[in-house]
C-alpha cells in the first residue's frame, strides 16, 4: 500500500469539510475493511484517509422511534445483529448477519460503509431496498432524504456525492409483512454470493400484497424485479404462483456471470431461489 | 505530508511504543515487536490466521490500519498466564485439532471469544462463530471438538 494522510476528526461536521475538497482520492471510513482489499490491490491509493471512528457516538445508535427503525450509519455490523431492537422490528436483518462475512469483519464494518462501498454482492441492499428502508445523506451543504431502492446507480457506483456521507438508515414499520433474504455461494459457505434474493410483501389471508423483490450479486447493482412482483402481487401463493414468480424473475434480471458463476447458472438460481425466497417468508 | 506517526498501545498487558507509517497493517506492527503468532495469509480477512484482540474485540489484523492501534489494548496469542497454556489450548492439544498449526493461533483466539460469549454453544453455533477461519489442513471435525471440550473445561 501506498503511503498517505490520516484525519481524525472528532465531529461529522468536522468530517464532512474534510471531505468538501475537489481530491477525488480523499475518502471517509468506518471499519476499513473493504477499503482495505481495494488499497492493497493497488486498485484505490488515496492520498488522505478520513476515519470516522472519533465522531460523535450518537452516530452508531440503534433506535425506535414510533415504529421507525433508525440505525446510526456507524453502527457495527455486529451491534445490529446483536441487537434486540433490530430482531424485533426486522429479524430479516438478524438472520442475514449470521452469514455475512465473518465475526472479525463484522466487528468493524458499519451499516454506512457497507451501503456507500457500491458492491452489489454485499447482503444489506438488497435486504434494506426490500423493507423499503431510506437514508440520510450528509454534506456541508445539509441534508437529504434519498431511498435505498435509488442509492445504487451501476457496479460499485452510488447515487452519493463524493463530498457527502450516510448520516441514518431508517426502516419502516414491517407490521403486517413477512420478509427473507436468500444467497447463493458457490464456493465456501461465507463466500461472496452467487447471488442473493431478498423479498418482502404484506399478506391478507392467503393472498400477497404489495411485494418486493430483489436480486443481488448476480446482477450489476441490487434491484427490483418488478415482473416477478407483478406475478405475486394479488395472488394467493401456490406452487404455480411460485414457479411462475421464478420465471418471471429470471426473464426479467439483467443477469452479469463472474468468477463464482456463469450468467446462465446465475440465471437458473435465480429462478429457483426466488421461488424459494418467497416460501422462506411464509415461513417465518 | 504527514504519512507516519508514533502511537501507543498496551500489547500483552505491556504498554509498547512504535513509530508506524499510515498504510502499514497491525500484523506488521506486530512483526516489528518480534511476535509473529498473528500471520497475513489471505490477507483479506477471510482466513483468521491474523486475528488479533483490539480493546476486547476480534480483529483480522491484515486489514487494521496501525494507525488506529494508538492507545488501544492489543492481545495476541502469544498472551499467557505465566506461560501457562489455558483451557483452549490444552483442547486443541488433546484433541488433536490442527496438524501444520499455521491457522491455530486465530483458532484458538476465536474459540476464546466464542466461549466468552456462547460458554455452552452449540454446534451450529461453532461453525457460524468460525466461518471466518480456514485450516487448510482440515482439521474441521477435531476443532470442532476442541470447541465443546474447552467449553466442558471452562465449566470446570
Amino acid at each position: 500500500m501506498t503511503p498517505f494522510e490520516l484525519a481524525e476528526p472528532r465531529s461529522l461536521q468536522d468530517a464532512l469539510a474534510l471531505l468538501n475538497t475537489d481530491d477525488p482520492s480523499v475518502r471517509a471510513f468506518g471499519g476499513c475493511t473493504a477499503l482495505m482489499l481495494m488499497m492493497k490491490t493497488g486498485v484505490f491509493q488515496p492520498t488522505c484517509l478520513v476515519s470516522l471512528r472519533g465522531v460523535e457516538p450518537q452516530h452508531a445508535a440503534i433506535q425506535s422511534d414510533s415504529g421507525v427503525l433508525r440505525i446510526g450509519a456507524l453502527a457495527t455490523l455486529t451491534a445490529i445483529g446483536g441487537s434486540a431492537m433490530v430482531r424485533k422490528a426486522a429479524p430479516v436483518i438478524t438472520h442475514a448477519m449470521q452469514t455475512l462475512s465473518n465475526v472479525r469483519v463484522r466487528n468493524v464494518a458499519t451499516l454506512g460503509g457497507h451501503l456507500a462501498h457500491g458492491d452489489p454482492h454485499m447482503d444489506l441492499p438488497p435486504v434494506m431496498i426490500a423493507l423499503d428502508a431510506e437514508l440520510t445523506a450528509v454534506s456541508v451543504k445539509g441534508a437529504r432524504t434519498l431511498a435505498i431502492a435509488d442509492l445504487f446507480t451501476g457496479y460499485y457506483e452510488t447515487a452519493l456525492a463524493k463530498n457527502e456521507l450516510i448520516s441514518e438508515v431508517r426502516i419502516p414499520s414491517q407490521a403486517g409483512r413477512r420478509s427473507a433474504y436468500i444467497k447463493c455461494t458457490t464456493r465456501t459457505a461465507d463466500d461472496w454470493p452467487a447471488l442473493g434474493v431478498a423479498v418482502s410483501f404484506a399478506t391478507d389471508g392467503k393472498v400477497i400484497q404489495d411485494a418486493r423483490v430483489v436480486v443481488s450479486a448476480a446482477t450489476e447493482k441490487a434491484v427490483r424485479l418488478r415482473d416477478a412482483e407483478a406475478v405475486l402481487n394479488g395472488a394467493t401463493v401456490s406452487d404455480a404462483v411460485l414457479t411462475r414468480a421464478g420465471e418471471a424473475a429470471a426473464a426479467e434480471a439483467e443477469v452479469v456471470g463472474d468468477a463464482r458463476g456463469s450468467a446462465a447458472y446465475k440465471r437458473e438460481m435465480l429462478r429457483v431461489y426466488a421461488a424459494r425466497a418467497v416460501k422462506q417468508a411464509l415461513a417465518a | 505530508m504527514t504519512t507516519h506517526r508514533n502511537i501507543e498501545f498496551t500489547l500483552n498487558g505491556r504498554l509498547v511504543s512504535a513509530q508506524v507509517g499510515n498504510h502499514q497493517n497491525l500484523v506488521e506492527v506486530l512483526q516489528g515487536e518480534g511476535l509473529f503468532g498473528a500471520r497475513e495469509s489471505c490477507g483479506q480477512g477471510l482466513c483468521g490466521c491474523c486475528t488479533v484482540i483490539v480493546n476486547g474485540s476480534a480483529v483480522s489484523g491484515c486489514l487494521t490500519l496501525a494507525p488506529l492501534i494508538d492507545g488501544a489494548d492489543v492481545r495476541t496469542i502469544e498472551e499467557s498466564a505465566d506461560g501457562k497454556l489455558d483451557v483452549v489450548q490444552q483442547a486443541f492439544i488433546e484433541t488433536g485439532a490442527f496438524q501444520c498449526g499455521f491457522c491455530t493461533p486465530g483458532f484458538v483466539l476465536m474459540t476464546r471469544q466464542l466461549l466468552d460469549a456462547h460458554p455452552n454453544p452449540t454446534d451450529d453455533e461453532i461453525r457460524h462463530y468460525l466461518a471466518g477461519n480456514l485450516c487448510r489442513c482440515a482439521a474441521y471435525p477435531e476443532i470442532i471438538k476442541a470447541v465443546r471440550l474447552a467449553a466442558a473445561k471452562r465449566k470446570g
